[in-house]
């Protein structure tokens, strides 16, 4: 029976494949972690890290599509037991709701073809275009701290880092890394997500942040203006990132907190980034899709107006609302 | 007297490897508790800590780590830095220990598997990513520990087998596979 425990001849070591303990190679992998931690925080703009992070993504890639296929079977499975669970109050909601829906299809259809009247002269004018490219999800995030998702593509497809993504229903996010053939999205749920909002009925502007709980808040909407639940909010367009007016989400709670100058509102998400899903990433944005002049005098009054109505506030929440009018930040 | 088959735990361990980079990468996104996800890096650091140990259990440990970092979009050397220690932490516990029940492992993984997910929770809010301590560590840490310690199981199991013998191949307590780790 081998003694092969350094400092531990007086106990038979029977099992251990590796007779060191491995603390030189600690010491030497803790040096080189904390090395990249610390280049991490101080990057360049060589960006070695951050582009060494794309190429193993681009890498990894299949993998992450093999996944994809295999788990889609157990989503799809999810859904079915769901569905089977739904109670009888979900189903008499769900049939409501169909008819309010057949009824909202019968109008969007006459609008459709006044839309495409309208467009015949939009395209005299070739005054509005989305410019997009089409791109596939291919994994979710795999650790629990980030809401990303993977795309298919990447740089050689035109895509870059900033450009925002929508899927069929509304926004889903913005590219925060590329690389040759895959690209990283951080989700408007993520907790570090920010995007400029507005209440679609009212127009009241704020910032739409994400949560852990995977729900939206919208914040910095005074309350002296008017929100309900059920009011859709859209982009606002200030910022210059993502064009006005698409939807992100439909406001699910709308709180007042006493003495406090903006409302509490919870947004349910309209889009959820599920794996394979198609998306589109909106390669540029037109003059016509960002905000006006009008809109953004407009956020800054209200922001004005907000600061002026709320002498309480501390230092530290004026600065941070000043910069919050900017689209996500990576 | 032992003989040492160095290629035969090359094998295992590239195996397992490739194993825990499907999962971590195809399965653990679709694996989810509240905001927490199994961490499959960390499974294979432990299991080859648990097993192997030693200078090994410490370089599977950085490695897994840093693959586990270039994957996601938080700081890079983080999770490498926290396997790391798991690893060597891993490899000293078990290193005297006489029983040849991988079950008794399950205990200290588990300490281990909280103590990286609060951990990378904590460091990771120091960092930036995310706002709020509760969230971090009761929507994000605890059901991703949770969720580790569950998918270790099945690796428990294979433990288990090779060291009986059995092996993940044969599936024959008694026959030589060729696949197993640490020795027997």
């Amino acid at each position: 029976m081998p003694l092969t425990g350094k400092g531990t001849t007086t106990r038979p070591n029977i099992r251990r494949g590796d007779s060191s303990t491995g603390g030189r190679l600690l010491i030497v992998f803790v040096a080189i972690s904390l090395t990249l931690l610390f280049l991490g925080t101080r990057e360049g703009p060589s960006k070695v890290l951050s582009r060494t992070r794309d190429v193993f993504q681009t890498i990894t890639k299949p993998v992450r599509y093999l996944g994809a296929l295999v788990a889609s079977p157990f989503d799809a499975a999810g859904n079915v037991v769901a569905n089977l669970t739904t109670d009888q109050e979900t189903l008499s909601e769900l049939r409501a709701e169909n008819q309010q829906l057949r009824a909202r299809n019968a109008e969007l259809e006459e609008a459709a073809l006044s839309t495409g009247r309208l467009e015949a002269l939009l395209e005299l004018k070739n005054a509005y275009s989305l410019t997009s490219t089409g791109a596939r999800i291919i994994s979710n995030s795999s650790d629990s701290w980030t809401a990303t998702v993977v795309l298919d593509k990447g740089t050689s497809s035109g895509i870059a880092v900033g450009m925002p993504v929508t899927d069929s229903v509304g926004v889903i996010g913005q590219i925060i890394a590329c690389g040759p053939t895959t690209a990283t999205v951080r989700l408007i749920v993520d907790e570090s997500s920010g995007v400029s909002a507005m209440v679609q009925s009212s127009r009241a502007q704020g910032v739409l942040k994400g949560s852990a709980t995977g729900s939206l808040r919208l914040t910095l909407i005074r309350t002296d203006q008017t929100v309900a639940v059920g009011d859709t909010v859209v982009t606002s367009g200030l910022g210059g990132v993502f064009p006005k007016g698409l939807p992100l989400g439909k406001v699910v709670s709308v709180e007042k907190p006493t003495g406090a100058p903006y409302y509490d509102i919870v947004v349910e998400p309209l889009s959820s980034a599920e794996s394979l899903e198609e998306v589109l990433v909106i390669t540029s944005v037109t003059a016509e899709q960002q905000a006006t002049a009008e809109d953004i005098a407009e956020a800054d009054a209200q922001e004005t107006s907000g600061l002026e109505n709320d002498d309480a506030m501390k230092p530290q929440e004026l600065s941070d609302d000043s910069v919050t009018y900017d689209d996500v930040e990576y | 007297m032992q003989v040492k088959d160095r290629n035969k735990n090359r094998r295992s361990i590239g195996a397992l490897a490739l194993l825990a980079l499907f999962f971590q990468l195809g399965i653990a996104p679709a694996i989810a508790l509240g905001g927490g996800h199994p961490n499959f890096a960390f499974v294979f650091a432990a299991v080859i800590a648990l097993s192997i140990g030693g200078g090994t259990g410490v370089a599977c440990g950085f490695v897994s780590g840093l693959v586990y970092d270039l994957s996601t979009t938080g700081p890079i050397g983080l999770m490498a830095l926290l396997l790391s220690i798991a690893a060597y932490v891993l490899g000293v516990e078990v290193r005297d220990r006489i029983s040849e029940e991988p079950m008794m492992t399950l205990i200290p993984f588990s300490v281990a598997a909280l103590s990286v997910s609060l951990c990378y929770g904590l460091f990771a809010l120091a960092f930036g990513v995310g706002e709020s301590l509760f969230d971090a560590v009761f929507l994000r840490a605890l059901p991703s520990a949770l969720l580790t310690v569950i998918v270790y199981v099945p690796f428990l199991i294979f433990m288990g087998r090779s060291r009986r013998g059995g092996g993940i191949k044969s599936g024959t307590p008694g026959r030589q596979s060729r696949y197993t780790l640490g020795n027997r």
